[in-house]
């Protein structure tokens, strides 16, 4: 089961990593995306893993760490907040540059 | 448990808040100024309150390392000073004009400021990471503050980079979650110096990653491309906030430098510092260079940005106390200066038409005498010559490094990059004061004259660093010296965390 | 508190001070700026005279204060006969140049910043001869480059001019900062940077290993500046310089000070064989160099300036033998070059000022026009040649012994007299060319002025210093006798030797060399007259100053071109640089073999391998047809969903809502903006490229899954047990996670969710000003399902939001998530609907909302502090207000209802100000 939650991070740092080094800034915003999967993921293993035992006082003997499980709800939020930015200064990059090229310029140019 | 220790980042966080609410532009500029003076006046304060031990104050009343606690020691009082200092004189510059040209440039002004300070004073490691975001979000907005192409191709890189900066930060939190299972900053300290040989990898790898995203941050070689590009883009007033925000890395590398790199980090102790010399030394060889071939004066100012992180950063790897103390002195002095010029940068380029800050032959300045005047003293400071504190933090850098090893490459490297700010800042001079073609433009902003009194003021107080070098030098010193026993230092500090009651 | 320690420190700050009188009178006529200036350097000399008689006694008054300990840097200053020579010479010549510049200067220059620049240069001099710390002494080292630079500079709108200030901060600067790096290795080897302690531990600095690159730095310093061969190229640049500058720059002052520090240090250094073959080398050749090229220069001051590194080059060489005489001789020339150098250049300045030109080959013949000048300058010039009753014969005739008497060399020793010799015969030839060229020769050729005598006050300086160079010349015993004993027992460092100055030692070989100098130096120059056309001359094209301006040129461009190659503006690159130094470090760090650690593994399960199926192919789609934007986008969604799966099994049912609601605002999110970005990227990295980038993923999947798998098999201990403990008796509820947020972290969570709101702020910032809301066709077409759905979704998800919200202290939910909840089903009005539609019936001001939530967050936490607790403090029973009475309430909860608020908020503003030119496909875009 470790393996398979390990793995699966990695794969989604690899895909993630991939598109963050497109040229274009939709692609990059999924890579974007991608990465913060990942490292929510990794955070939350940080903690280890267990079966039923949310951290709800009183829902069962044993509880997860909380904290890492805290710190991965902070993270999703700004992940989304920043990607959202990421996607209006994509389309107002768009509407001034005429590119979506990550440079702001097509290449060659 | 003092609640001044908060006020740094309530104040702001206030202010932003109040200038949310539906008014004029005149009535955000006297509240946003206000506050900002209010910000630089305690600022002064709480270095006097940091000139005893550093104290603890913890949110909520959780007792350290549960709870967030935040920390006033020598060096965040230092930091939150030059904040409120550069935040101030940035706002002068911008309130004669550059706010009317966006929406909102009053709140995310002063939650810069807010996230600025929070990144200087918080003890966690999870916070740090929070007030890192609440920083950036806030520039990432200013930076398009005013819009243009150039300001959006800018953007896209400079978030895009951070975006992953951000992401290996949490990588390197999650690394040192799951191998000492804290995130208090002293109790890391604490736990480092007793480290388990099993547990040595993977924090190493998670202190070296945080190093990498302070780097790219701070602009350190091979990681400063964003900065002239960003810093040339961005609002005057903007790009003399950013040059804080540079040493926000630098700053961060100097504390986690001390504390898991520290001497007495255990099996940890001084790993970095294969890493960080060199590359230390590259950023100042690239600060020279850089600054050689720029092409306008906000262009030079980056490069002199990248170039003083350089410089800091060499005086900190060279491990010892005296090389602490010079690089926080020469921090407080470089961050000044370079934020003067960008402000000066700019009101020049009111003169000079369509040429802007363009080192080229253009129209003449108005007013030659006291423009002229200002940018001498200011290229001296920046320069590093004397009788400017530039100078003394670059002679006790070298000064520092003389019995370190690789001093023969300090000294070459860091002479030879002031020679080449040197004759940077001169060709500048020259092209922009002497080598004129025509009248001066009118001004085309009505009310340049308060434009440069934001770069006066700074000029003003880099000229009062070097008068009290003495002094500044001694705190800077004994600051040093708090952040060389990380052990002590971290014991200390939980003591005083656990020491609260509900 | 003596005399001297209020005098010294005024005598130093005087100048900087005191350059602010003729900036003030910067617009009164000329004389009353001079006088202004003028009164600086009598006040100088006022406050000395007091202190002359105990420094000839062969005291020293010194004062001292702290200005940078830690470095080791005080202001201390010290009057020993060294300093006095200087101290008198720069004040004294300075006087003699304002008067001149004050005729000289035309109406046009601006006199008051002329004289401020002065004033400012003379006080760096100031500073320079009388610091007693070594750092102190480089302050003012380096301000004399800054002002010098201004001085040279100040025709600003002539190239020459600034090509000349910036080759003469170049090097000198250069120099400067060489000297520093000595300074600070001199200062380390003896422990302090006191000068007058250095110069008791000669011994020791010379036995140290830091004492040669010591040496080699701090000569580095002196040679720039006294313009030694192969540095002495800015010197005749710096001839752009007005001439009065010239002449201080050049006689008595800039140049004097690389001389003055190798006297100053030469107790501490000379001695050692590095010091006599650098020192004298560099000397010696600097002497025959100099003297050589003067000869074909045809510029007046060019010929003075080529005369003038010569010289320098004489007394390095005399302070490079590090004999007691020499040392004595070169004190004495550097009085005497001071006094008939800097009349010399005042002559030119005459002559260039009255016919227009200082060029020899049109000059001559103006004995008849100028007489009285002419005398002036033909007794300056036979000074400088060395003719006997003038002071300079008497120091090259010490020169001449001193030259004879080196042991050193051994069996070349020889070498010395011949080179002293031939310098001898060049400075007489050209002596006699700056005589004949322009005195006699024929007659003036088309010059643009009648030649005439200079007004009366501008003659006045040159007499002054021709008359000294009699005196000197006749009577040395009675003048300078005293002054050069203290001067050069300063120099020594012990007593000065018993030397005679007399003008007559008898038929001895010095005086043989005298006799061949000035008959062969007159001989050569008429046989170049006659035989080699001087006239003709033509400089080689490989001058210093040729190669210094190709070499600065390059500079320029290569640093430019770098700058261009490095930071290319490529963000590819740059990301991979990221990526690649993470993963260096990363993999470095795990380097060695970690300690085999068996760890209880959770046996895998069918739901959960199927999971990961869906994920891998998800992602696997996603990567291969990123550039079907539209299809992986949708595939973007069920990997979020596979993830939030995944925090549902493994027990974070708050991440998992989270993360589903999350998930959902992003794909509405990443919908919207697909509108008007190009549905397809085009193909266009080059497959080496691409391998590229895939190697890196690949190798970051390695490092982070490997990361991963350490931290899910290593025994871990953590700080939550705390949490877990007291979430409900000290924090008031039991889901642990959320009393965090709300709680035990409260403080992130008020960060986190500022984070957002600035967020939507720069949403709106960069999208709110865009196109004015329209309906598209498209838009209504598209939305004709959604509308309808949305009708029944939206007081549903409502309901639920808030339910979520109340239920969230102690089960999973909360205020962000019910937040999004909301905030997202209100935003399906939007999509659904179109702008109009919707903002005619939700008049919702969004910014107020957020204002508002973050408002009550923040005065949640500000409140504790009406009860002395800090920030953030929650507790139970907050409410015992006056007022409201007792409210069974969690601080807590109103903090989470800020946090509510907010959210919906900031998605409301996000997705309307998206959904709101959704409307056109953004085509009707105006760029800001």
């Amino acid at each position: 089961m470790e393996a398979l939650v390990a793995s699966a991070i990695g794969i989604l740092f690899a895909a993630g990593v991939y598109l963050l080094l497109r040229g274009r800034t939709f692609p990059v915003a999924l890579g974007l995306t991608f990465l913060s999967y990942g490292v929510n993921l990794m955070i939350f293993v940080a903690g280890g893993m267990l079966l039923d035992a949310p951290p709800i006082i009183g829902s069962g003997e044993t509880y997860t760490d909380p904290l890492p499980q805290a710190l991965v709800l902070t993270a999703i939020v700004i992940g989304f907040g920043m990607i959202a930015f990421f996607l209006a200064l994509a389309v107002a990059a768009h509407g001034d540059l005429g590119t979506d090229h990550v440079d702001g310029r097509e290449q060659g140019r | 448990m003092n609640h001044w220790i908060i006020a740094p980042i309530a104040l702001p966080f206030a202010t932003a808040l109040l200038t949310m609410l539906p008014m004029g532009l005149t009535a955000q500029r006297v509240i946003s100024l206000g506050s900002a003076l209010l910000l630089a006046v305690i600022s002064i304060g709480l270095i006097g309150l940091a000139g005893g031990e550093a104290d603890v104050y913890a949110l909520g009343a959780w007792p350290a390392p549960y709870g967030i606690v935040l920390v006033l020691d020598r060096l965040s009082a230092m930091m939150v000073a030059l904040t409120a200092f550069c935040g101030l004189a940035a706002l002068m510059h911008a309130v004669s004009g550059w706010d009317a040209r966006g929406r909102d440039f009053h709140p995310l002004f002063q939650f810069q400021l807010a996230g600025l300070c929070g990144a200087f004073l918080t003890g966690d490691l999870f916070n740090l990471f929070v007030f890192f975001e609440l920083m950036l979000i806030a520039s990432y907005c200013l930076l398009q503050h005013g819009a243009g192409a150039s300001r959006r191709a800018a953007g896209i890189q400079y978030v895009v980079l951070n975006l992953t900066g951000s992401t290996l930060f949490l990588v390197a939190v999650a690394l040192i979650y799951g191998a000492l299972g804290t995130l208090n900053l002293a109790d890391l300290a604490v736990k480092v110096s007793a480290i388990e040989p099993h547990q040595v990898p993977a924090v190493r790898a998670a202190a070296l990653i945080l190093m990498v995203v302070f780097a790219l941050k701070a602009a350190i070689l091979p990681l400063y491309f964003w900065l002239p590009s960003t810093y040339g883009a961005a609002a005057a007033p903007v790009a003399a906030i950013f040059v804080v925000l540079s040493k926000v890395g630098v700053y961060a590398i100097l504390r986690l430098h001390g504390m898991v790199f520290g001497a007495d980090a255990g099996a940890l102790a001084h790993a970095a510092d294969a890493w960080l010399l060199p590359a230390a030394l590259a950023t100042v060889a690239i600060g020279g260079i850089g600054a050689l071939g720029a092409s306008t004066l906000r262009e030079l100012s980056g490069y002199l940005a990248i170039g003083s992180s350089g410089l800091v950063l060499v005086s900190a790897s060279l491990g010892t106390p005296e090389g602490m103390q010079a690089g926080q002195f020469y921090l407080l002095h470089s961050v000044i200066s370079v934020s003067a010029l960008f402000l000066l940068a700019d009101a020049i380029s009111a003169f000079r038409g369509d040429d802007g800050d363009r080192i080229v032959r253009a129209r003449a300045i108005e007013k030659p005498m006291f423009y002229g005047i200002l940018y001498f003293l200011i290229a001296i400071a920046a320069a590093g010559l004397p009788p400017l504190a530039g100078f003394m933090g670059k002679a006790m850098v070298l000064s520092a490094a003389v019995h370190a090893p690789g001093t023969g490459w300090v000294f070459a490297v860091v002479l030879i990059a002031s020679l080449l700010n040197l004759l940077a800042l001169a060709r500048a001079g020259i092209q922009i004061f002497w080598h004129c073609a025509g009248e001066a433009a009118i001004p085309s902003r009505e009310s340049w004259r308060k434009g440069v009194s934001a770069a006066a003021f700074l000029t003003a107080v880099t000229v009062a660093l070097a008068v009290a070098a003495g002094p500044v030098a001694r705190y800077a010193g004994y600051s040093a010296a708090q952040q060389a026993s990380a052990y002590e230092y971290g014991g200390e500090l939980l003591r005083k965390g656990m020491q609260v009651n509900r | 508190m003596s005399f001297a320690d209020i005098a010294l420190p005024v005598i130093v700050a005087l100048p900087f001070v005191g350059a602010v009188l003729p900036a003030l009178t910067a617009r009164a006529s000329a004389n009353v700026i001079a006088w202004a200036a003028a009164a600086v350097p009598l006040a100088i000399l006022a406050l000395l005279a007091p202190m002359l008689p105990e420094v000839f006694a062969g005291n020293a008054p010194r004062v001292s204060f702290a200005w940078l300990p830690a470095l080791g840097l005080n202001v201390s200053l010290r009057l020993d006969g060294l300093a006095m020579l200087f101290a008198l010479l720069i004040p004294a010549i300075g006087l003699l140049i304002i008067l001149y510049a004050r005729y000289y200067l035309s109406a046009s220059d601006p006199m008051g910043r002329f004289f401020v620049a002065l004033l400012l240069f003379m006080g760096a001099m100031m500073g320079i001869v009388l610091s007693d710390n070594l750092l102190l002494l480089v302050v003012f080292w380096e301000l004399t480059s800054l002002t010098s630079f201004l001085l040279i500079g100040y025709w600003s709108d002539r190239t020459d001019s600034r090509e000349g200030a910036r080759m003469a901060l170049a090097v000198t600067g250069t120099g400067g900062l060489a000297l520093l790096g000595g300074a600070l290795l001199l200062g380390h080897i003896a422990g302090t940077y006191e000068i007058s302690e250095i110069l008791g531990m000669g011994e020791l600095i010379r036995s140290s290993d830091l004492y040669l690159p010591a040496l080699l730095l701090i000569l580095a310093g002196a040679f720039t500046k006294s313009a030694q061969f192969p540095f002495h190229f800015w010197l005749p640049a710096a001839m752009a310089a007005p001439t009065p500058v010239s002449a201080y720059l050049h006689s008595a002052t800039m140049v004097k000070a690389g001389l003055f520090l190798v006297a100053r240090l030469h107790p501490a250094l000379a001695g050692s064989d590095a010091w006599f073959f650098l020192v004298g080398g560099f000397g010696l050749v600097t002497l025959v160099f100099g003297a050589y090229a003067a000869m074909f220069k045809h510029d007046l001051k060019g010929l003075l300036a080529y005369s003038t590194i010569s010289h320098l080059g004489l007394i390095m060489l005399l302070l490079g033998m590090g004999t007691e005489l020499a040392a004595v001789a070169a004190v004495f020339h550097i009085i005497n070059h001071a006094t008939f150098k800097a009349s010399l250049f005042m002559a030119a300045g005459i002559i260039d000022h009255e016919t227009g030109s200082r060029d020899m080959r049109r000059l001559g013949g103006l004995w008849k026009f100028m007489p009285y000048t002419a005398v002036l300058a033909i007794i300056a010039a036979a000074s400088m040649a060395g003719v006997p009753l003038l002071n300079g014969f008497l120091s090259k005739e010490m020169f001449f012994a001193e030259a004879l008497h080196v042991q050193k060399l051994g069996a070349v020793g020889w070498i010395l007299p011949l080179a002293a010799t031939a310098a001898g015969v060049f400075s007489v030839a050209y002596s006699v060319r700056f005589i004949h060229d322009v005195f006699f020769h024929g007659e003036p050729k088309n010059l643009p002025k009648k030649p005439h005598e200079p007004p009366r006050w501008m003659r006045i300086p040159v007499e002054l210093l021709v008359a000294i160079c009699l005196l000197v010349g006749i009577l040395p015993q009675m003048t300078v006798r005293p002054m050069l004993d203290v001067a050069a027992g300063a120099v020594l460092g012990s007593p000065a030797p018993a030397y005679s100055l007399a003008i007559w030692h008898g038929f001895n070989l010095p005086l043989l060399m005298s006799v061949v100098a000035l008959a062969g130096g007159t001989a050569v120059y008429f046989s170049l007259q006659k035989l080699y056309r001087l006239h003709l001359h033509e400089g080689g094209p490989w001058t210093g100053h040729r190669i210094f301006h190709e070499l600065h040129t390059w500079l320029l461009r290569s640093s430019a071109a770098a700058n261009a190659r490095l930071a290319n503006g490529s963000l590819q690159r740059y990301v991979a640089v990221l990526v690649s130094v993470s993963l260096v470090v990363g993999f470095a760090a795990f380097a060695e073999p970690i300690d085999p650690h068996q760890a209880v593994l959770m046996p895998l399960t069918a739901p959960a391998a199927a999971g990961w199926m869906v994920l891998l192919v998800a992602t696997a789609v996603v990567v291969a047809k990123h550039r079907d934007r539209f299809t992986a986008l949708v595939a973007t969604g069920a990997v979020g969903l596979m993830v939030s799966a995944i925090f549902a099994y493994f027990s974070a049912p708050d991440l998992a809502l989270t993360q589903l609601v999350v998930e959902t605002a992003s794909v509405i999110l990443l919908v919207l903006v697909l509108r008007f970005l190009p549905q397809r990227s085009p193909l266009e990295t080059l497959p080496r490229k691409r391998m590229r980038d895939i190697g890196l993923a690949a190798l970051a999947g390695l490092g982070t899954g490997a990361a991963a798998w350490w931290l899910l098999t290593r025994p871990h201990a953590s700080i939550s047990d705390y949490f877990l403990a007291n979430s409900a008796p000290l924090g008031g509820g039991t889901n642990v996670v959320n009393v965090i947020l709300v709680d035990f972290r409260g403080f992130d969570t008020l960060g986190e969710v500022t984070v957002l709101a600035l967020a939507a702020l720069g949403v709106v910032a960069m999208l709110g000003a865009g196109v004015a809301p329209r309906e598209g066709a498209s838009a209504a077409r598209r939305s004709v399902m959604l509308s309808k759905s949305a009708q029944i979704l939206l007081p549903a998800a409502m309901l639920t939001a808030l339910y979520i919200f109340l239920r969230g202290h102690n089960l999973p939910g909360g205020g962000f998530i019910a937040g999004l909840v909301a905030g997202a089903s209100g935003v399906l009005l939007y999509v659904a609907n179109g702008i109009a539609w919707s903002e005619t019936r939700i008049r919702f001001a969004y910014r107020s909302l957020i204002g508002g939530g973050l408002g009550i967050a923040f005065l949640t936490g500000a409140g504790s502090w009406l009860f002395g607790m800090p920030f953030l403090t929650s507790t139970y029973d907050y409410a015992h207000l006056p007022v409201i009475g007792k409210v069974p309430l969690a601080s807590a909860v109103a903090f989470d209802l800020g946090i509510f608020l907010t959210v919906v908020g900031v998605v409301m503003l996000m997705l309307s100000t998206l959904g709101r030119f959704s409307g056109d496909g953004g085509k009707q875009w105006k760029p800001s």
